[in-house]
């Protein structure tokens, strides 16, 4: 194809004329590229969604074929592994800092102009044992001398039974759009989860003809019976609540359970007096001695 | 003489000019011929993942376009978990090439609305020590860093952000105390945001008003600690609603509850 020769003009209004229509060539050509660039970003992006486990073999021949050296790698896609890596690493920190594992994420631009763009995120993930599923669009203007970021339209949703507590949380938190809240929160309260869960296990092993997990080591409640005294039992209920504005508190209650006839013969008023008494034991001792020395007074 | 050497100057100029923004045309000419191409046979990959066919490893172009393209989708996607990271709350950490310092950004938000970031540096090379930083003096940094950089980096940054986030949370309170109800009147407030008075009126034509002290005793916290209700009318302060707009302002935050007293005619 014969590519055409500029043709110069003498005159100055010509010449204007002329520069105005090549600006508006150069200016058309601009956006058919970026519109071009961002057909490409989506069909990538969608690519990746979509097919992102069958190709992983792929890549894998790739990466092998950069660390053994081969020369026959172009140098623009070594550049691409080396990004890649570098990208893989600082996410492996990232969810070693923050404790939150994602597993799945979705990006989709809305809107896009010089000045505001949205992003509609859909991300999946799980923090300890607990899994999430979080839907949020973000608003982002530019203008000459500010900025601004913005949280429009959040969506939890949590999946397990730790959860039945934290709707008021939730509720809130989709309210008022506190995506940062809800994660910080969320940390938190899955490390709480953790401590209890470990916690109770630790003592079912350690005890386990005294120690009872009725509903397993992922719930609220551990049972402790004596063999020597059945009938009464002593239940410990672990609950961790978190307040509307996210203040995650762990509260311990301790209930007992007696046969009519030993009741008679608690003198004492043990039955009555225990769930205080326990509640001292904790001020000073702490969870874990405290249950430790409710279980060897059955143990005698 | 000197008049036409002028002109033949500025025509020479315009000429060059010319020529400038037709070279710039070929060159996006070209760049826009392989955007289509690149576009095209990105297309036709997509179409035939999305139908299930076998990719043709034997046409070596194809497939090292395809490589380059399934290595910059991966990117991509890892590019696009780095953002969601740094949204959701993360740190963004920055680190020299050597490994000899590293510098963490610090986002901070309040229900929605992305506040300050603040930065530090940090020196790596014998004991962790903070090198430079933007965060503001009222909050304890060197406390903060004395308690738990040595001891556990983790536990240094989180504490770090928390002061950070409910500092911004507090400070944005108070700007939508401002915005949100325009007849509270700020008398008195701070740097660290952790002491607020400000004055409610309580109906339109008289002077009757209500004085509310907050203090914040946790500075890791939005919510205050401490509530004091005062006004000339002591019956009004010791009234069933203003014990609850007591409890209101101790569970929520400043502006919801003043929204929601306002709700409920308590103030105007």
């Amino acid at each position: 194809m014969r590519k055409n020769k500029p043709v110069f003009v003498g005159k100055q209004t010509d010449m204007g004329t002329m520069e105005q229509k090549l600006n508006e060539e150069l200016k058309q050509l601009q956006r058919e590229i970026e519109v071009c660039e961002a057909e490409q970003d989506s069909y990538v992006r969608s690519i990746s969604l979509q097919h992102g486990e069958a190709l992983r073999g792929v890549l894998q021949t790739l990466y092998n074929k950069k660390e053994k050296g081969d020369g026959t790698l172009k140098k623009d896609v070594s550049k691409l592994i080396t990004d890649i890596t570098d990208t893989e690493k600082d996410l492996r920190r990232q969810t070693n800092i923050s404790g939150i594992t994602l597993t799945e994420c979705c990006v989709k631009t809305l809107e896009k102009n010089e000045r505001k763009t949205i992003q509609q995120y859909r991300l999946t993930g799980h923090c300890c044992f607990l899994s999430f599923q979080v839907e949020f669009a973000l608003v982002d203007i530019q203008d000459s001398d500010s900025s601004l970021q913005k949280i429009t339209d959040l969506n939890v949703i949590l999946d397990g039974a730790e959860f039945k507590d934290l709707c008021a949380f939730v509720s809130r938190v989709e309210e008022t759009k506190s995506l940062f809240l809800f994660f910080r929160t969320l940390r938190l309260f899955s490390e709480r989860c953790k401590q209890r869960s470990c916690t109770l296990q630790y003592f079912k092993e350690k005890y386990p003809d005294v120690v009872r997990l009725p509903e397993g080591c992922r719930s609220e409640v551990m049972m402790i019976q004596s063999p020597k005294l059945p009938g009464c039992t002593m239940s410990i209920f672990w609950k961790i609540s978190v307040s509307k504005e996210g203040v995650v508190q762990p509260k311990l209650e301790l209930l007992m359970k007696m046969p009519e006839q030993a009741q008679k013969m608690d003198t004492n008023n043990v039955m009555e007096t225990a769930p205080e008494a326990f509640r001292s034991l904790l001020k000073i001792f702490g969870v874990e001695a405290s249950i430790e020395s409710l279980i060897k007074s059955v143990c005698f | 003489m000197l008049e036409k050497a002028g002109t033949a100057g500025q025509e020479k100029q315009k000429q060059d000019h010319l020529k400038e923004l037709h070279a710039a045309i070929l060159t996006l000419r070209a760049k826009r011929e392989r955007l289509f191409a690149e576009t095209a046979a990105l297309k036709d990959l997509k179409d035939k993942l999305d139908q299930g066919l076998p990719l043709e490893e034997e046409e070596t172009d194809d497939f090292m376009q395809l490589e380059q393209f399934l290595l910059k989708s991966r990117l991509m996607q890892l590019k696009d978990l780095q953002t969601v990271y740094h949204l959701i709350g993360g740190y963004n950490l920055i680190e020299s090439k050597q490994g000899k310092s590293v510098c963490v950004s610090f986002r901070t938000a309040f229900e929605g609305m992305y506040l300050e970031t603040y930065n530090l540096e940090m020196d790596l090379r014998r004991t962790v020590q903070i090198s430079r930083h933007n965060i503001p003096p009222c909050v304890p940094l060197e406390r903060l860093a004395k308690e738990h950089l040595q001891a556990d980096f983790k536990a240094f940054l989180e504490i770090l952000s928390l002061h950070l986030n409910a500092l911004a949370g507090r400070k944005q309170q108070v700007l939508l105390i401002k915005e949100l109800i325009g007849t509270v009147e700020i008398i008195e407030r701070n740097q660290l945001c952790n002491f607020l008075v400000f004055m409610c009126k309580i109906q339109e034509e008289t002077e009757a008003a209500v004085l509310c002290t907050l203090e914040y005793g946790d500075l890791t916290q939005c919510l205050p600690t401490r509530v004091t209700i005062e006004s000339e009318n002591k019956t009004l302060a010791e009234s069933p609603q203003w014990k609850k707009n007591q409890v209101l302002l101790m569970e929520s935050p400043v502006h919801s509850a003043l929204l929601t007293m306002r709700k409920v005619g308590s103030i105007v």
